[in-house]
């Protein structure tokens, strides 16, 4: 079991995933817009991502190593397959459910297209539902053990 | 309220009459057409928006069912009920739920249920990201976007009567069409609008709970990086706006609200100790 939680924060602190700069922006040496520019990344620039932090990114690029706005770039390197997910995830599938979890998409139930709108009622599982369910105090007091404070923000115009 | 509904039902009954010159005036006809605009333009209230949400949550139970583990299920109640708490709608009955499936997708049911699957969790980092992707659910429920086109569908399919019978007796034919119109607008999608506007208000919701308001962009940017051709996110895929393009709106629009909170928690290790068995 140790051992699938380190490969479930792999993703998080060893990516190294192909990304694209899609528009022009600064290469900083840390995750702030204050600090030092490292290089002008060009758009189109191929760089790798190998770390994530808020609204940052830490990429490798010809131009050197620093840390680029998550914004100014999109995973993946133009109609390559995709990185990462699928096996890891896969695997994590089977331990988790004892299944390769493909059944699903070859069974009658599945939340393909088809199969939603042909869904019918599962009135056990929705008791269960509801009984998961947490009240406003339990979440309140959730949020104070993560240490999360509420911030007035308003919805934009 | 009655009057005005009749007044205005009586207006469009009097403009159609004269749009088509209709050569008798016959008031049982105008009554009746009164009386069928007064359904059509009644609004569902927030019993029957609950009614209709815990049937059609049924359904989608049926599609694919829970996740067989108590405390992964309560986890992310704690969470999302969190943040509906910092919400317009804090009271509503809302309940989370972690659906057993490989696909990568959320719905939000009308009346405050948000489902998440097991394979869009499985891609997160940290409990930010979760927050982003609920709060994004918990505004379609807010601004009633699944309700309306409920509505909105239902009044095409449902000729006449049906819509309020279908409200009233929920055990009859045309509740049961209702509920199917509504579990069936699932594979369809909502307007792109509405998706645009659940990513603004859904990095707000986030923001107000605590987080690090980058979770969802940074799920997005997860979700960029599928391929197409992955079957698991087909229907995420044809339901929703793609990836980038998401993203390019949130950068174009919600840059100061993003920076202004980004420094926020991302409770990462939380995340990972209750994702994991």
């Amino acid at each position: 079991m140790k051992c699938l939680a380190v490969l479930l924060i792999l993703p998080a602190i060893a990516l190294a995933e192909p990304a694209t700069v899609i528009r022009a922006t600064d290469l900083k040496q840390a995750p702030a817009s204050d600090s030092d520019t490292v290089a002008a990344l060009a758009e189109q620039t191929a760089v790798e991502v190998l770390e994530r932090k808020s609204g940052w990114m830490r990429v490798k690029s010809v131009s050197g190593d620093g840390w680029v706005r998550m914004l100014a770039l999109r995973l993946g390197s133009a109609g390559a397959a995709k990185p990462g997910a699928s096996g890891l995830s896969q695997m994590f599938n089977v331990a988790r459910t004892g299944t390769s979890g493909t059944q699903v998409t070859t069974g009658v139930r599945g939340l393909d297209a088809e199969q939603i709108a042909n869904a019918q009622p599962n009135p056990a599982e929705l008791a269960k539902l509801e009984k998961f369910a947490a009240d406003r105090d339990a979440a309140s007091g959730f949020a104070t053990q993560g240490k999360l404070t509420p911030a007035a923000v308003a919805y934009p115009k | 309220m009655k009057i005005l509904l009749l007044l205005a039902g009586l207006a469009v009954a009097a403009g159609a009459q004269a749009q088509f010159r209709m050569p008798s005036f016959d008031i049982n006809k105008m009554v009746e057409t009164v009386k069928n605009v007064g359904k059509a333009v009644k609004e569902i209230d927030e019993p029957e928006e609950i009614a209709i949400g815990k049937d059609v949550a049924s359904r989608l139970l049926g599609a694919a069912p829970l996740v067989a583990d108590a405390r992964l299920q309560r986890y992310v109640n704690h969470v999302g009920r969190w943040l509906a708490a910092q919400t317009e709608r804090p009271d509503l009955p809302w309940q989370f739920g972690v659906l057993d499936s490989p696909n990568v997708n959320a719905f939000a049911v009308p009346g405050g249920t948000i489902f998440i699957t097991r394979g869009l969790l499985e891609r997160m980092h940290n409990e930010a990201e979760l927050a982003g992707v609920l709060g994004h659910e918990i505004v379609h429920v807010l601004r009633k976007h699944h309700l309306k086109a409920i509505q909105k569908g239902a009044q095409s399919s449902l000729a006449g009567d049906a819509m309020s019978m279908a409200l009233k007796d929920r055990a009859g034919p045309a509740r049961d069409k209702l509920i199917a119109f509504g579990t069936e607008m699932y594979s369809r999608g909502l307007d792109k609008g509405d998706e645009l506007e659940a990513d603004r208000l859904g990095i707000v919701i986030a923001a107000r709970g605590g987080y690090d308001a980058y979770g969802l962009p940074s799920v997005l940017q997860t979700l960029q990086a599928i391929s197409a051709q992955d079957s698991a996110i087909a229907l995420m895929f044809k339901t929703h706006p793609a990836p980038g393009e998401r993203l390019d709106a949130l950068s174009e629009k919600m840059q100061p609200v993003l920076d202004a909170y980004a420094s926020q928690p991302q409770l990462a290790e939380r995340f990972v100790r209750q994702i994991k068995k």
